[in-house]
């Protein structure tokens, strides 16, 4: 076995023994924090003789370590019960609101990347010149903005300039494919500003950083173009430093869109889970937790991996 | 080398300098105090010329303005530069820019860094022909193929495909001499192109050059302060401080009969001669029990790719003792496992073999003192650090007394120890990583090459407070080196490291004057041809 595979192999194990983790800190919390599902669907007037048998069927008699096994084994299984609140089942809940949640991530980083890459690129060419000292202002003002704020701002000004645009209008992605990627752009730029601001920053030092490297002054010595080096060296190299950046930047455009999406007035995965929180409903909200983190996780992992092939010094040495 | 060779012979300028003046002005437009102040020489087509002179006196932003490749603060203020008769300074950037490399080639100093690490050297060699427009795929490989085998890849082919990591420094610099030779250039630029090389390779790189030079009509513009080197390779020297020609005439004249003092000053500081030091090493009992002893010692860099199973086997059994006091030289050319050796003896890297020490206490100094200490801390912090481990068995006057002693011992004044290692010269910050090894009393210190990144009188300080040291505590050293001069002058006994292994190993005087092993031989004859 091989040094490359042996580090994939650690890293997944890595990856199993966090998630095993998460899932028994999750497990964990919803068990002490006050609250209870059988209360929570039978509602207050409920006879304790209801509630015992309620309970009973839930399995919520059973002892800790029963309800923690058979609850981790839903989790792979895709069976997480039914949820307190909605009275259906917890995974038909989240599968039903993924899709604006994972649009609204692809096409924020999609934005996260059109925009930074190109304005870090620009003020990297001369640094500290006027041009630079712009972006970098304007980055601070993004990243200072907190996103629900900016939120806010956005609806305002698309609804001065649009006059077709509607806050919190919402298709369907089985109704209309495109109104409802149209829908979500507005939001998807919300949440995609204070992530342009932070990876312009940093694709903007990477750059410099390259720029001034012996084999871009030998490639200059060499008589390539200034583009030439930038795409075919200086890019590159910056690129794989920045995988670690982005993966950290997508998870916090997942967390980011929990927050935006109730702005807007979205049916995602944030709106689910403020409900979930309001109605304590535990079955939906520790099944949300594990998988929000799973995601995270697996984000990391991906990086890692992706990282390892992309640089021939970790690769073959 | 009185003369140039016959077949040189070619006595039209190629390159002719004049009146040239270079400034670095201040962001608000003051004007500064120029870098090259009228300067005028010319370049004659086929000779090979050496550009000599202390660090800022205005080499390489010669060699830069020649080439167009000054930095975007510099500025021109007055002056012509004509490449075969053509002015370059009224060029476009975009003319200039087709010429680098199609009539002006560049090498530089850093062969470790100068290739795009996520780039096969072959890829990088072809991103040069495509920017200077041929389009061909194959002719773009054969045109690679033969600049290759012409640097002397046996197995161009295999090259091709390597990553410049896969590489050793020489293999490097190859590679870098034929991007700059791809288009065939009429004049190439060599800045420094030899001074992170170790002897052997050094004359190898050199006689390669010097063999381009006749058989691709090649002439050299040679940036060095490496005077042996100069003096084997050029025709003829200009010498500059200031910016300014102090004077220039043939190699020999410049180096034999220097008329000037600056020349005369340049010349014996570039050279660091330990035969004038007079060392004095500690005498060393060598029936004593050894501070250190390596048996069968191996050690390898592994790799694998999906289950391609590449394995490179860098320490191939080797056998070293180091005793009491003793000073030891290490010796052997770069890729020879010298630093894998120090990385395992330093518990850095995982070995088979045993090595025993004496007591667990082993310092170490490194080549590059810049990168060795924190820039944000300051000296005293160090110091306390290199003591963290016996922190606790120490009191607080303890402590102050073992920081006042080891600065003393390596010369420098208390009031250093409020500085941070950004105030302090080379030689100075090599002598804060002595202290902070003398400071844990240690019974062997390990020193990989020192010396190397320090100019001649430093290193010359550094070697002198080496051997007090040695002298005063009773440690021994094992010294790293590529320089014989110093293992002949400071050292008892030396070891010959060839392919993983101590191919030699007995007294100086052994080892250095009647040598057995082929690559003892091969060093010395190296270290002849350049210092002779």
């Amino acid at each position: 076995m091989g040094r490359q595979a042996g580090f994939i192999i650690s890293k997944i194990l890595e990856l199993l023994a966090t998630l095993f983790l998460v899932s028994l800190l999750t497990f964990v919390a919803f068990s002490v924090i006050p609250g209870d599902t059988a209360q929570v669907i039978l509602g207050p007037d409920a006879s304790q003789a209801q509630l015992d048998a309620l309970r009973s069927e839930l399995g919520l008699d059973r002892p800790m370590i029963v309800q923690y096994l058979s609850w981790l084994g839903g989790l792979f299984t895709f069976n997480l019960g039914k949820s307190a609140a909605f009275g259906t089942p917890v995974a038909g809940l989240i599968a039903e609101r993924l899709p604006v949640t994972i649009g609204m991530s692809i096409i924020a980083l999609i934005f996260v990347i059109v925009i930074s890459y190109p304005l870090a690129i620009l003020s990297a060419r001369r640094p500290g010149k006027t041009l630079d000292q712009i972006f970098s202002v304007m980055g601070h003002i993004l990243f200072a903005i907190p996103p629900f704020a900016l939120s806010l701002i956005i609806i305002t000004i698309a609804s001065a300039l649009f006059s077709g645009f509607r806050a919190g209008q919402y298709f369907a992605p089985s109704d209309n494919f495109g109104g409802f990627v149209g829908c979500l752009i507005l939001p998807s730029f919300c949440i995609a500003l204070p992530k342009i601001a932070m990876t312009f920053k940093y694709m903007r030092s990477s750059i410099i950083e390259q720029n001034s490297s012996e084999y871009v002054k030998n490639a200059k010595g060499h008589g390539l173009s200034d583009l030439r080096i930038l795409v075919k060296h200086v890019l590159p190299n910056s690129n794989v430093s920045s995988i670690t950046v982005i993966s950290i930047v997508l998870s916090d455009i997942l967390a980011g869109s929990l927050i935006v999406e109730q702005v807007f007035n979205l049916p995602g995965l944030g709106r689910l889970l403020l409900a979930g929180i309001a109605r304590r409903d535990f079955p939906l909200l520790s099944g949300m937790v594990f998988y929000i983190a799973f995601i995270t996780v697996l984000l990391y992992f991906a990086a890692d991996i992706l990282g390892s092939i992309a640089d021939p010094r970790i690769r073959l040495k | 080398m009185e003369n140039i060779p016959e077949e040189r012979i070619r006595h039209i300028h190629l390159v002719k300098v004049h009146d040239l003046t270079l400034s670095f002005p201040s962001a608000k437009g003051e004007p500064a105090k120029p870098v090259l102040d009228k300067l005028s020489f010319g370049i004659r087509d086929g000779e090979i010329l050496g550009l000599i002179g202390n660090s800022g006196s205005g080499k390489s932003m010669t060699a830069y303005s020649i080439a167009g490749l000054l930095p975007a603060n510099a500025k021109i203020e007055e002056g012509a530069i004509k490449f075969r008769g053509k002015d370059l300074l009224s060029m476009k950037p975009a003319e200039r820019r087709k010429m680098l490399g199609s009539d002006i080639g560049m090498i530089f100093q850093e062969p470790a860094s100068a290739l795009d690490p996520l780039m096969k050297v072959g890829k990088s060699l072809e991103e040069i022909l495509i920017s200077h427009g041929i389009k061909d795929k194959a002719e773009r490989y054969n045109r690679i193929s033969d600049i290759l085998s012409t640097v002397g890849f046996a197995t161009p082919e295999k090259i091709y495909e390597r990553y410049p990591h896969q590489l050793s420094g020489g293999q490097r610099q190859r590679i870098l001499i034929a991007g700059a030779l791809l288009l065939s250039p009429k004049l190439l630029i060599c800045d420094e192109p030899t001074s992170s090389l170790d002897s052997v390779t050094t004359v190898a790189i050199l006689d390669l050059l010097r063999k381009l030079c006749i058989d691709m009509k090649i002439t050299i513009l040679f940036i060095s302060h490496d005077i042996s080197a100069v003096k084997n390779f050029c025709d003829r020297v200009i010498v500059m401080k200031d910016g300014k020609i102090v004077e220039s005439d043939t190699t020999e004249d410049i180096l034999m009969r220097p008329k000037n003092p600056y020349t005369a000053e340049l010349l014996t500081n570039a050279r660091l001669d330990p035969r004038k030091l007079e060392l004095t090493p500690a005498e060393c009992d060598r029936t004593a029990e050894p501070v250190l002893s390596c048996k069968d010692v191996s050690a390898a860099y592994t790799a694998s790719l999906w289950g391609r199973w590449d394995e490179n086997r860098v320490l191939n059994g080797v056998d070293l003792d180091i005793y009491p006091a003793e000073i030891k030289g290490l010796i052997g050319s770069s890729g020879c496992g010298k630093t894998t050796l120090v990385k395992t003896l330093l518990g850095l890297m995982k070995s088979e073999g045993t090595i025993n020490r004496k007591s667990d206490n082993t310092g170490a100094v490194f080549q590059d003192p810049v990168s060795c200490l924190n820039p944000s801390h300051t000296i005293m912090w160090h110091l306390k650090e290199a003591l963290r481990p016996y922190k606790r068995q120490m009191s607080k006057e303890d402590i102050q007394v073992a920081i006042d002693n080891a600065i003393e011992t390596v010369g420098l004044d208390r009031g250093y120890l409020n500085r941070r290692p950004g105030e302090l010269s080379g030689g100075q910050r090599q002598r804060v990583a002595i202290a902070m090894c003398v400071i844990t009393r240690p019974k062997l210190i390990i020193a990989d090459e020192p010396f190397s990144s320090l100019d001649a009188s430093s290193a010359a300080e550094i070697l002198k407070l080496l051997a007090k040291i040695n002298r005063e505590h009773q440690v021994a050293i094992l010294m790293i080196t590529h320089n014989i001069h110093i293992v002949r002058a400071v050292c008892s006994t030396v070891a010959v490291m060839d392919a993983g292994k101590i191919a030699e190993d007995g007294t100086c005087d052994k080892v250095l004057n009647s040598p057995e092993s082929d690559a003892t031989k091969k060093l010395l004859e190296a270290e002849n041809t350049l210092h002779s």
